[in-house]
This record gives structure tokens, C-alpha cells and sequence, in this order.
């Protein structure tokens, strides 16, 4: 069981109305790499929220590789969607344990990758460096650690981007608003005044 | 140490599970159902796309229930969270779209009106349409099913319409309709497991636009959970045990159903003795279950004599196809384009039977047209795509931009899925899941012809999206599997060497064990099944009253 593949199908089944994907969990790695060095030369500025799952370096290449994923333009982007609460918030979730542990992976990896490529920060690059770098992990052979950390960061950054703002995501329904669904919506009813998602979930399979 | 025996105990509380404890209930007969998910009630049912459709409110999590798969013998098993239905009271009918259609009678009979297939398992049924009709009947007033059965070349024979009228429909359907009419087509109406009005105490479809892949927080969806069970609960004879996970069917020394053992909520190993087990978790989970209950007068699982436990699996062939109007475009054609009305409910079945044999079987099946569903998450995974073809950053945000000006109408496929001998589940004895259990191995190797099938379905849906003039339309797939809808691994039948279970959907081998979800079905038909499981249940249950009452 170890050694097989752990991606998972995603199905695109609109019989469920759109249901049918999940999130994929941690592939094989390649190998384990020895402890990640410390992004180098960065220093947290203006960080507003209380992290628990990244460092502060870890949060804020995250959050740049979000950015870049939905960079703002003439409509916000993930950055102004609260993508990064969403991201840090959503891996804290006790059943995500693994994508946790890929995730954390692959940021440090994205960084050493900047790094070597333009001797800077994935956090202190220029757009077109990250770009570059975020490109090379997503054109990596499938059941590669990199292109599955692509594909974690895309699913993630879009969950946070368009998903229930309860889970920090989403602020204001920016993201909503950007794709319609803010009009949709308004036909059907939402979630209850002081929703929480997560808790919700986690309520009802805690026991057994 | 056991609990109190009771007369029946079932394994399940969906499509197949619910109906037999209900008529068993009402008869007097003391019932326990297990479920292993939780009881949901509606206002545990909330519009959040990340707690419905990407985490495991409805589907176990890959890395703690997962199912393998794999493509042919030869290939690698993956990790799979597909063929779960929703574990929670109800099953898979509590997050179901909910389109009820009944079989047609060639369905019963495919082998001797179209002639074996080489390569497939081709059987007949040991019953016909007509032995299932009143039953047919019976699950559509029982649940509460909406539509209205019009005249038409193709409809099966039915003596009554529906219970309630069909739900109000987008003015995009009466566009359908002309189109396929256009092409000489016959549209009909797509009946709903949706109640349109109040019906036995529960409230009318409120048209919301979240139906498929969530629970219905007005229970209007008739699922099991807002029909059948608390029917069955009000019968005070039926106890329902969620969050208790069945581990094995055990059996005595005469090789007679004796008892389920299974974990309780809290993980303890409970015992419960029956005179009779009933097993309805899914044609695969079933299959499962049976396989992994070993002792040493069934050393292959329990009623597997004949080795045939976990074959002829079956799931639905899938294709889709998406018609995309650009509203900034087309709402001078048409004003009511943005109308948010939720349901199209049109359906073509011209081409249930081929025109002709040029694909050497002449098997078809339907096509139900619906608008896209709106999950926002869904769709923008599916726009960011991966790989060589991945995008991300300014084309990306394009994209959705786009999607805010689009609106999408799609049909989908459900054709004939054929059995073969390399389509099967069998269970795993390495790979356990969170309960320590032995999963389910599932291996596919689909019949060339249901792909020739569904091509030509998803041709034919494409002629009709094309007629109204789309700005765009894009081929999702035409050679998929739908596995949600899932039967055949208990295939019945006369012959207990080439089935598992009896006509009546007992085992062959255990006089007193009852499998009644899809399992039984020897062929899929052209339609999304879960209408027709519910039926066979209830003919199951009437059955088995019977049998009970004279006491046998």
C-alpha cells in the first residue's frame, strides 16, 4: 500500500450535479528530502493574520504562489479573496493531515526552485519569475511531487477563492461575484447566520 | 457478547434497504437497520460546495475508504474515491439529481430479442417488466415522484401517471422539445424524484438551483431519508442503528444466515442475530461485504459457491456534451435566458434500441438534457485544467470571467454499460481501510460496443444542442462510466450456477440472506437505476412477507 499511487480519479460527473471530485491526497514523492532549508533573506511584513499551519516565511511564499494563480487585475484576486487565511485554515483540518505534509513539501520546494533559477525568493521574485517557476511544477510528469503540488495549490487556491466565506476564503464573495455565482445564489438559500463549514463537517464524523 | 435477536436485520438504508424495512415494519416483523454513515436531518443539509462535493460529508476520503481500481488485469490499482454513493441514512438517494425512469420491457429480455454478444455476459431476467410494473407504481407513490407520463412510440406500458405533476420547467425546454422534434425526435418529460407539491406532510419543491449533489433542506427530494425511513421509523417495529459499519455476515452450523457483526459508532465490535440478513449497501460494497465474510462452509465469502460473488459488475456508459450561450450575446433571442429556473427535464429515448444493427447489438439507451450545474468550485477546477494544458493567472481569470457571462446546457448519456468477465470486484486482503477492513478492488475492462453506443447517443444529443445555436459546444466524454449507478455483482436468476441470487433476490446458497440493491440486476439498462432498485425492493419485500407470514 505504500508504494501505490494515492492520486485520485477526478471524475467529472455532472449525473451528482458536479460532486464528484475531491481533492487529491498526497502522491507518492520521489523522496524525501532532508529537511528543507529556510527560505532565505525574507522578512513577514504586513501579515495580518494568526497562521497556525505555515511559518511566516512558509505563509508568505504560499501566499505569492496563490497570487499568482488568481493574480488581481481589473477584478480582485486570491490575495484579496482571503485565499491564503482559506489555505493555512483549510490545512489545520485533522482528516487533510497528508495533503498537509505535501503541501508544506512543495512550498519549500517551489522557494528552493525560485532560488535556483533566479537566485531569489520565490516571495521577492518578479511575476514573470514566479510564473516561470510555478510553470516548471506544473508541467512536471504526472505522480511527480511538483505536479502534484500544482495541482494542490490550483485546487486549494480556487476553494478558497469560490468556496462558503465561513472557511475564510472568499472574502466579501469576491470570488462569487467575479464568476455569477453571487446572482445564482440569491436562488437558493444560504447557509444559516453564524455557519462555520469546517465545524459543521467535523461535528458530524467526529464520532465513529 | 450478542444483542437481542430480532427477526430481520438490514445492511443499509437507501434505494434498496429503506423499502424492505418499511413493508417489514408494517407487516410486524421486528427490523434493525445498520447504516454506516451518520443520520443527517435537513437542516443538517447546507448550500456549502466545499462540505457537500469536496470533502467527506457524503463520500469517504480516498486515503481512509478507498476503493481501487484498475483498467484490465494487467493494469495498476489506484486509489479511488469512485463508485461511493453518499454513506449517510438514505444512501446514495439523499445527494441524487433524482431523474426516475423505469426500464422497458426489452431490458428484461435482452438476450433473446437481440441475440448474444461475443465477449459479454448477456442474460435475460428471471422476471418480466410486467411482474415489476405494479411495483414500479407503488416506489413512485411511496416516494413521491413527479411527471407526467404523455403517449409516446417508445414509453413502457404503465397503468397509472405519476403521483404528482411535473416540476415547472426553464422556457429553454420548450426549445428542446422543438428541436428534437425538428429532427423527428419524440422529447419527453424527465420524471423527478422531487416532490412538485406538498405530499404527505412534506413541502413542495422550492426551485432552488442547488438540487444534485446536495441533501434537500426542505425535504422535497424524496430520497429515502424524507420518505421511506420515517415511514418505516413510524411503524415502531423498524430500529435504525447509523454510524455502525458492517463487518460480516456470520453463519451457523448449517450454513444459514446467523448474524451481522459490525462496529458501533464508538468503534466497539457489536453482534446482531437475526432469522433473517438483508444486504443493500451498493452493488460493490456488497459484494464486498460478502467476500469478506469468510468461514469455513463459504471459504470464497458467503453465497459464493459459484464463484460468480463480485462478477458481472455493471456501471452506466457515460457521455456528455455542453452547449455554452454567451448571455451578453444571445439575450436579445432569447430575453429568458438568465431566468434562473433550475430544471430542463427533457429527454430523448429514440435510440433505447438502435435503428439498426451496424454496431452488431442494438442496444441504446436515453438522453436526458439539464443546465450545467452551478457549483462555482466544480467548474473553475475543471476551466484550470492541468499539465501541458493547464492554465493559471490572467487566462485563467479570463476563463471565469467568461463563465459569468455564459449559460450552459448539457445533456448526458445513459446508455447500456454490457457485463463482461473482465469487469469485477473482488476485495483486497493488503489494503484495509480506517476499519481495518479489506477493501474493494474493483477491475473494468469495458465492452468495444458500449463505446460505439454511447458515441452514437452523444452524436445524436450534439445535433440537437447544435440546433439552438450555442456559441460554443464542447465533448466532455463518450467513453466513461457513470459509477454511481452500480449493480450486477449478485446477478439473479434460475440457474444457481450462473447467478447468486434467486428471483425473488434470495441466495441461492443461504436460504435466509437477502441481497436488494442493484446487485441483482443481470443488465444495466439505458437508465439511471435507482427507480428500478427501489421497485425490485418493494416486490423483494412483498415476497418475503408473504414467505414469513406462512412461516417459512
Amino acid at each position: 500500500m505504500r508504494g501505490r499511487s494515492r492520486r485520485v480519479f477526478l471524475h467529472h460527473l455532472a449525473f451528482l450535479g458536479g460532486g464528484a471530485v475531491l481533492l487529491g491526497s498526497g502522491c507518492k514523492q520521489k523522496k524525501k528530502e532532508a529537511a528543507p532549508p529556510k527560505p532565505s533573506g525574507l522578512k513577514p511584513k504586513g501579515l495580518t493574520t494568526s497562521h497556525r499551519t505555515f511559518t511566516s516565511e512558509e505563509y508568505l511564499v504560499m501566499s505569492a504562489a496563490c497570487e499568482r494563480i488568481l493574480p488581481k487585475d481589473e477584478d480582485p484576486g486570491a490575495l484579496e479573496a482571503n485565499v491564503p487565511e482559506y489555505v493555512d485554515r483549510m490545512l489545520q483540518s485533522p482528516s487533510l493531515k497528508q495533503m498537509k505534509e505535501d503541501f508544506l513539501s512543495g512550498t519549500a520546494a517551489l522557494d528552493r526552485r525560485c532560488q535556483r533559477m533566479f537566485k531569489v525568493g520565490f516571495a521577492d521574485a518578479s511575476a514573470e519569475q514566479k510564473d516561470q517557476a510555478l510553470a516548471v511544477f506544473k508541467e512536471s510528469a504526472p505522480g511527480t511531487g511538483e505536479a502534484h503540488y500544482y495541482e494542490l495549490l490550483v485546487v486549494l487556491t480556487l476553494e478558497g477563492f469560490l468556496g462558503d466565506p465561513s472557511y475564510g476564503g472568499n472574502k466579501d464573495q469576491v470570488g462569487w461575484k467575479l464568476v455569477g455565482f453571487d446572482l445564482i445564489g440569491k436562488h437558493a438559500a444560504e447557509p444559516p447566520p453564524g455557519y462555520d463549514g469546517d465545524r459543521h463537517l467535523h461535528s458530524h464524523l467526529s464520532g465513529g | 457478547m450478542a444483542l437481542d435477536p430480532v427477526d430481520v436485520c438490514i445492511v443499509g438504508s437507501g434505494a434498496g434497504g429503506a423499502p424492505m424495512a418499511l413493508e417489514l415494519g408494517r407487516a410486524g416483523f421486528k427490523v434493525v437497520v445498520l447504516e454506516k454513515g451518520p443520520h443527517y436531518r435537513k437542516e443538517d443539509f447546507v448550500h456549502d460546495e466545499i462540505l457537500n462535493s469536496r470533502r467527506n460529508f457524503f463520500q469517504p476520503l480516498p486515503w481512509e475508504e478507498p476503493h481501487l481500481l484498475r483498467r484490465g488485469a494487467t493494469g495498476k490499482y489506484e486509489r479511488s474515491n469512485s463508485a461511493w454513493t453518499a454513506n449517510c441514512v438514505g444512501g446514495g438517494t439523499v445527494h441524487m439529481s433524482g431523474y426516475f425512469y423505469r426500464l422497458k420491457p426489452v431490458d428484461f429480455r435482452l438476450r433473446s430479442e437481440l441475440g448474444a454478444v461475443p465477449g459479454a455476459n448477456l442474460a435475460d431476467w428471471p422476471i418480466r417488466y410486467e411482474e415489476l410494473a405494479p411495483f414500479y407504481d407503488k416506489a413512485e407513490e411511496e416516494l413521491g415522484v413527479s411527471g407526467d407520463a404523455l403517449p409516446h412510440p417508445f414509453a413502457e406500458p404503465r397503468k397509472k401517471n405519476y403521483p404528482l405533476p411535473p416540476l415547472e420547467v426553464h422556457p429553454i425546454a420548450k426549445e428542446v422539445e422543438s428541436a428534437c422534434k425538428a429532427l423527428g425526435w419524440h422529447p419527453l418529460q424527465t420524471a423527478r424524484c422531487i416532490i412538485s407539491k406538498p405530499y404527505r406532510g412534506r413541502a413542495g419543491c422550492a426551485y432552488c438551483v442547488l438540487c444534485g449533489s446536495y441533501g434537500c433542506e426542505h425535504d422535497a427530494k424524496s430520497g429515502t431519508n424524507a420518505s421511506l425511513v420515517p415511514a418505516a421509523l413510524a411503524t415502531g417495529k423498524v430500529e435504525l442503528r447509523p454510524r455502525c459499519m458492517a463487518k460480516e455476515v456470520t453463519v451457523d452450523g448449517r450454513g444459514r444466515a446467523k448474524s451481522v457483526v459490525y462496529l458501533d459508532e464508538k468503534g466497539m465490535e457489536q453482534e446482531q442475530p437475526a432469522k433473517l440478513v438483508v444486504v443493500s449497501c451498493t452493488a460493490v460494497e456488497s459484494a464486498r461485504l460478502l467476500l469478506n465474510s469468510i468461514s469455513s462452509r463459504f471459504p470464497r465469502g458467503l453465497a459464493n459457491g459459484s464463484g460468480l460473488l463480485g462478477r458481472n459488475l455493471l456501471f452506466s456508459s457515460f457521455g456528455e456534451s455542453r452547449a455554452t450561450f454567451r448571455v451578453s450575446k444571445q439575450l436579445g433571442r432569447w430575453p429568458w435566458l438568465t431566468d434562473p429556473a433550475p430544471f430542463v427535464d427533457r429527454s430523448i429515448q429514440d435510440f433505447y434500441l438502435m435503428p439498426d444493427d451496424r454496431f452488431g447489438f442494438r442496444k441504446g439507451g436515453t438522453l436526458g438534457f439539464m443546465w450545467t450545474h452551478p457549483n462555482p468550485i466544480f467548474a473553475a477546477v475543471g476551466m484550470a485544467k492541468s499539465g501541458k494544458e493547464g492554465i493559471f493567472g490572467k487566462p485563467l481569470k479570463d476563463k471565469l470571467r467568461e463563465y459569468r457571462d455564459s449559460r450552459i446546457l448539457q445533456f448526458e448519456v445513459y446508455a447500456e454499460f454490457l457485463a463482461t468477465p473482465g469487469t469485477y470486484v473482488t476485495v483486497d486482503s493488503k489494503l484495509k481501510d480506517k476499519y481495518g477492513l479489506p477493501v474493494a478492488a474493483i477491475t473494468l475492462e469495458r465492452h468495444p460496443l458500449d463505446f460505439e453506443a454511447t458515441r452514437f447517443l452523444v452524436a445524436r444529443g450534439e445535433e440537437v444542442l447544435m440546433s439552438l445555436k450555442p456559441d460554443e459546444l464542447r465533448r466532455v466524454g463518450a467513453a466513461g462510466e457513470t459509477t454511481i449507478l452500480q449493480g450486477g455483482t449478485c446477478r439473479f436468476g434460475k440457474d444457481p450456477a450462473s447467478s447468486v441470487l434467486d428471483k425473488d433476490c434470495r441466495s441461492h446458497e443461504v436460504d435466509n440472506l437477502y441481497v436488494v440493491d442493484g446487485s441483482f440486476m443481470p443488465t444495466s439498462g439505458g437508465v439511471p437505476i435507482t427507480l428500478t432498485i427501489v421497485a425490485n425492493a418493494f416486490r423483494v419485500a412483498g415476497a418475503l412477507v408473504a414467505r414469513m407470514k406462512r412461516g417459512k
